[in-house]
């Protein structure tokens, strides 16, 4: 009820009026959120549905959004908010499902690997149950399928595989007519997400070629080869995706520059994991974004964010420069800080931080 | 003032820092569940003010209708918004929590109160000439501001800034003692005033015209209790207040001994600066753990809740370094302040004659 009021511009600026807020709807969400986490309005909410084991560190999380999340497109991510002992954390994650599940029976999935010491996918894996309630963002991201129809070679590693099975459940349906061919790199077959799916496509749908490659099973690694490449029929003439491992990443670059295809055709996306920043300082300072400002300047040693936006030329609120009165804070959107009261290291995605004591620690994002 | 060397400021600095850095490893879900607890609270009891209300013809439940918005302002403004905006919160990263974007439901505007409030007087804590909450430029509290005749009929004028609280909180930042004094020009402050007519009026349509037209029939009643509603947030804000800085023996400080100051003088500062009272669990949330100014002003962006946790903490190192920790019933405490009104409304000589007799009766 709530939503379409806030969707009517008169009295979404009476509710501005009354609430004091710019988003009325979610005024009451604390209470909702008691009744009916589903009534959330703030985010979009999503019900976990089932938790399916994909491998041993891989699970497969079955969502149902609530009903006015506008839907993605195949090779899409959302954000996923949730909170963790108390603070609201925001992670990325591709949609391992093909829209047309979302457009029949409302629901998503999201596939998602372990990482070792990642707060958050522990989290996921340890803590979530099925019932349980996380928000979403709406879908973004133009790693997409190409339209009209191409022939496309997929380089994926590990989890990385995850909007590709999206894509290829979409191209499946739609009877997609152009070549398509995946090199799935695992480190070993225990290792094979959604393996039934992938052989399942690959029987119905002739135009899929299949390759899973283990990389760790033999005494030496088996890493991406150029033979790899030379047994794609008309490489040259196909879209490249890639989604994996930095290392694999790098290499398929490599070998398909060597082979003549050109960078407009390869496409690639991937979310590493979170960098472990370490408090040393000789690893301060770095390049500081001030993305509102349209500017962006290096910075070295101790000095604090606010001192580099005021170097720049930048004038951002600010009141105490002592850490005191919050008069700087303002959102960072991506890069680690490190407190410099405090010593303490940011994490690396979008939060308030403290202008005036907080020290970049490599690249750094700021909305200002 | 009480003195401390170097060596004994970064002492308490220190020692301060600690019970800080406590607080701050151990913020977590509890914190969390304890601030949504209160907005579930005071979401709870405005909408039981706002249905109640039209239905006040019913002397009982304006009663009641009155009372619950009344708090209901009163837990907004103190316990959350006043403590949101401080940071408190922003580390649960939630952006309805943001210290920079919260907006809260009084005249005041945030941003003018981040200014004012959070830099200015956190900052420059009972600085006479820099601290402008010390008496807000219509009271004179100290015989560091030098008597002039209009003092002398200052407790009208706490009576009615009481009453009008969040209007005077509004325009504060208008600075009309520097504007009669022509240190600033009016034009400056235009920026200010349409931010202050924006929030002011939004406000006031608010209570006094929409939900009054909204229950036609009964109009003058919802309007009455909004009124009263807001009466009673005035006069509860500023009675807390005043007691936070305003009490016998809250000290006051010269723009010299504070120049160029170290953390650690900073400390020092907002320990004799401030006071507390005390009471029971409720009197505490009330006032947004307020009674605790002393833990306010050393530690304005920790949690407000976590302020009676650490005040054993905080007295042991005011006991550790021989500085006054300054507290006594609510009841005490406000009659030192109404006293200290009363008693600088007269003039020095006046004053000073009146005070040494009663410490003459009092040996």
């Amino acid at each position: 009820m709530l939503a379409r009021i806030s969707n009517t511009k008169a009295l979404h600026w009476l509710g501005r009026q009354l609430l004091n807020r710019d988003n009325p709807a979610a005024w009451l969400d604390p209470l909702a959120e008691t009744i009916n986490p589903m009534w959330v309005q703030e985010y979009t909410p999503a019900r976990v549905e089932r938790i399916v084991a994909e491998t041993l560190d891989t699970k497969t999380f079955v969502l149902t959004p609530a009903k006015r999340w506008a839907g993605f497109k195949a090779g899409q991510h959302v954000n996923i908010c949730t909170d963790v002992n108390g603070i609201r954390r925001t992670r990325t994650f591709s949609l391992s499902s093909s829209p047309l599940l979302w457009e029949s029976q409302g629901q998503i999935t999201l596939t998602i690997k372990r990482l070792p010491g990642g707060l958050i996918t522990n989290w996921l894996h340890d803590s979530l149950e099925e019932g349980d309630v996380i928000g979403l963002t709406e879908a973004f991201g133009d790693f997409l399928i190409p339209e009209p129809a191409k022939p496309l070679l997929y380089i994926a590693g590990g989890s990385g595989i995850t909007p590709i099975l999206s894509q290829l459940e979409t191209m499946a349906a739609e009877d997609y007519r152009a070549p398509v061919t995946l090199l799935y790199f695992v480190r070993t077959q225990n290792d094979v997400i959604a393996r039934e799916a992938l052989t399942a496509l690959a029987e119905r749908w002739p135009a899929l070629t299949l390759y899973i490659i283990a990389t760790d099973e033999d005494q030496a690694p088996r890493y991406l080869k150029d033979s790899d490449l030379e047994s794609v029929a008309g490489l040259k003439a196909r879209q490249v995706y890639l989604c994996g491992p930095k290392g694999l990443m790098d290499l398929a670059n490599d070998l398909l520059d060597k082979r003549g295809v050109k960078e407009s055709q390869i496409h690639s996306t991937f979310f590493a994991p979170p960098a472990q920043a370490q408090l040393d300082r000789g690893q301060l300072g770095g390049e500081v974004t001030f993305t509102r400002s349209d500017l962006n300047v290096g910075s070295e040693g101790d000095a604090c964010l606010l001192e580099i936006a005021e170097a720049a030329g930048l004038k951002p609120q600010h009141g105490c420069r002592m850490g005191i009165c919050h008069q700087c804070s303002c959102r960072k959107t991506s890069g680690t800080v490190v407190n410099r009261l405090t010593g303490k290291v940011s994490g690396p995605g979008e939060e308030t931080v403290q202008l005036c004591v907080s020290v970049p620690q490599g690249a750094v994002v700021l909305d200002v | 003032m009480k003195k401390l060397n170097d060596d004994q400021l970064n002492e308490l600095q220190k020692d301060l820092d600690a019970i800080r850095d406590e607080v701050l490893a151990d913020l977590g879900e509890r914190d969390a569940n304890y601030i949504r607890k209160i907005i579930r609270l005071h979401r709870t009891l405005e909408i039981g003010g706002r249905v109640m209300m039209p239905f006040g013809f019913i002397p009982p439940v304006f009663v009641a209708a009155t009372a619950s918005l009344g708090i209901a302002k009163i837990l907004e403004n103190m316990e959350i918004g006043h403590n949101v905006m401080h940071g408190q919160y922003d580390w649960m990263n939630d952006p309805s929590l943001n210290s920079q974007t919260y907006e809260w439901d009084t005249a005041c505007s945030s941003d003018s109160w981040r200014r004012t409030h959070n830099y200015e007087h956190h900052t420059y804590t009972n600085i006479i000439g820099k601290d402008r909450d010390y008496g807000y430029a219509v009271l004179r509290l100290s015989d560091e501001e030098r008597w002039k005749p209009r003092h002398s009929l200052q407790f009208i004028n706490y009576v009615l800034l009481s009453t009008l609280f969040q209007w005077g909180v509004g325009l504060h930042e208008l600075e009309t003692e520097k504007l009669t004094r022509r240190e600033i020009r009016l034009r400056d402050k235009i920026p200010f005033l349409k931010d202050f007519a924006r929030k002011g009026g939004r406000q006031a349509f608010k209570d006094y015209v929409f939900f009054p037209l909204l229950t036609l029939p009964v109009a003058p009643i919802v309007l009455a209790g909004n009124v009263g509603a807001n009466l009673i947030r005035n006069l509860w804000a500023s009675t807390v207040i005043f007691c936070g800085h305003f009490t016998q023996d809250a000290e006051t400080f010269s723009e010299e001994e504070c120049e160029g100051e170290s953390k650690g003088h900073w400390y020092l500062r907002q320990l004799t600066g401030s006071s507390n009272f005390t009471g029971g669990k409720w009197l505490h949330v009330l006032s947004g753990h307020l009674s605790y100014q002393v833990e306010h002003h050393v530690f304005p962006d920790l949690p407000a809740h976590r302020y009676p946790e650490i005040s054993e903490k905080v007295q042991a190192v005011c006991k550790k370094h021989d500085i006054p920790y300054n507290t006594g019933t609510f009841a005490k405490q406000y009659g030192t302040v109404l006293s200290r009104i009363a008693r600088y409304s007269l003039p020095d000589s006046l004053r000073t004659r009146l005070e040494g007799k009663r410490e003459l009766q009092a040996i």
